[in-house]
């Protein structure tokens, strides 16, 4: 009891009835009751403070339908002082296995959340004061490699074709860095549509084509589906989470080895989309933490591979924005294996209406 | 007749060498380096198109624009958004403020110019 009373999260622990049964002096500080006043009273009865008493009941409702419940909800604790507390309800069982109720900690993430915030600006100054001298450099460069600005020789056109290419990459990279980093999950997944499996493989490996042969890595693509599956998702969302999972496996395997994309149909009727390679794998304690933002398993002063530590956990993201999950399967030195099921709308509709989209730059 | 960009935009380098870009194609191209002095000269010499930027030491793009478009004047010109910055639901924001287009910064010199065409032929 000692233990929980000093602990520096907030818990609190509702039972079947929705009776308020334990709450520690972290919780009471957060919420704005005190113990003595909550304990054996529905939740719903107390006057708290409302943004983290409309969790704890919502929490409850929803873990009746299974999961565990995670959510941070900003808290204006005192006049001065907003908070973010994350939310973490899980369900509590009795020694017969019997429901006994729900435990809530109330975890003040609000540095982590402010760090956040401040990388995220950033970003987005650093991604400005690039773009801005990059404008001019490109501009120049077509200008001139289009002869508008007078004949150019046979080396002169190739440094500015050199310059130009080079500024179109570093004009992606930022693309890349500023669309990454400015995301939160609420944007995630949130353009459904109806697309065709064959319509949404259909250019999927090309970006990685070119860089996995010139690392003689096997590239291949397996479709266990007839590919007139339709699926309802955010499409352009979709094919960003399986370019990151293919972008990863190709960085991350040695020359000469070998990432396999496949399509199976899925145990719950759906599809299951799978990335797998021969690379380096990923130590398991490191399973988790893969996806967190900007996470990197290397030191990035001493790593080798590029990257902004953004690809996994926007994947995430938008996995779980359409309610699934990603699961990873791998050992140091073993490969990797990422996978996520998604359920499919049907398979009778005809994809010959499909319209065509033009790639986006 | 010669059909007239003015470019309203604080970095002379985006301005020297977006004008090459335009002259290229034909237009004739003004100048400004902030949101006051571009909408004066758009109340002058009534350009068919403006470029114009958000991030502007003084009264920004958005100011800018709102002024423009409350202004007879200018209020019938097309203004296109011209942007080094992520601005979240940009181009919504945008149009719904009267902007004709929302072009990124850096861009492909021949994008540039269908854009303007095609905003200035759907003026006349």
């Amino acid at each position: 009891m000692t233990l929980i009373s000093n602990f520096m999260d907030g818990i609190v622990f509702i039972d079947c009835d929705g009776n308020v049964m334990l709450m520690n002096p972290a919780a009471e500080d957060l919420l704005g009751v005190k113990a003595f006043v909550a304990s054996g009273y529905p939740v719903s009865a107390l006057q708290g403070r409302a943004e983290l008493m409309t969790v704890l009941i919502a929490d409850r409702q929803r873990l009746v339908e299974g999961r565990d419940v995670t959510q941070t909800v900003e808290v204006l604790h005192s006049e001065h002082d907003l908070l973010y507390i994350k939310c973490l309800t899980s369900r509590v069982t009795d020694y017969n296995g019997q429901s006994a109720g729900s435990l809530t900690v109330l975890k003040d993430v609000t540095a982590d959340f402010k760090t956040d915030q401040l990388k995220n600006q950033y970003l987005s100054i650093v991604a400005h004061e690039l773009r801005t001298p990059l404008t001019g450099i490109k501009t120049y460069s077509t200008l001139m490699a289009k002869g508008s600005l007078g004949p150019l020789s046979e080396k002169q056109a190739f440094v500015i074709d050199s310059i130009r290419e080079q500024s179109v990459r570093l004009e992606q990279q930022i693309d890349k860095l500023i669309n990454l980093g400015h995301l939160d999950s609420d944007d995630f997944g949130q353009d459904r549509e109806e697309f065709s499996i064959a319509e949404f493989m259909a250019g999927l490996l090309a970006p990685f084509e070119q860089p996995a042969r010139d690392r003689q890595i096997a590239l291949t693509c397996q479709c266990e589906c007839a590919g007139t599956e339709i699926l309802c998702a955010d499409r352009a969302d979709l094919r960003r989470t399986c370019q990151a999972l293919i972008e990863n496996a190709v960085k991350f395997t040695s020359d000469g080895g070998v990432v396999d994309v496949r399509i199976l149909r899925a145990r719950n009727g759906g599809l299951r989309f799978a990335v797998k390679d021969s690379g380096i794998g990923i130590d398991p304690r490191y399973h988790r933490r893969i996806f967190e933002k900007f996470f990197q398993v290397e030191d990035p002063l001493t790593r080798h591979h590029g990257g902004a530590g953004l690809g996994l956990f926007v994947a995430k993201g938008i996995v779980e924005a359409h309610g699934s999950r990603i699961e990873v399967s791998s050992r140091l030195g073993q490969g990797a294996d990422f996978s996520f099921a998604l359920p499919h709308q049907s398979t009778v509709k005809s994809v010959a209406s499909g319209k065509t989209e033009g790639m986006k730059r | 007749m010669e059909r007239t960009v003015l470019i309203i935009e604080d970095e002379k380098l985006i301005i020297v060498s977006t004008q090459m870009v335009l002259e290229a194609a034909g237009f004739q191209v003004e100048s400004a380096t902030n949101g006051e002095d571009g909408i004066a000269k758009a109340r002058t010499q009534s350009p068919d198109i403006i470029l114009l930027d958000i991030m502007m030491p003084g009264i920004d793009g958005w100011e800018t624009l709102t002024r423009l478009k409350r202004d007879p004047q200018t209020a019938n010109i097309p203004v296109i958004i011209f942007t080094a910055r992520e601005h979240a639901r940009g181009h919504q924001k945008s149009t719904d403020m009267g902007a004709a287009d929302y072009f990124r910064k850096p861009f492909e010199p021949d994008e540039l110019i269908d854009l303007v065409e095609r905003h200035v032929v759907l003026r006349t």
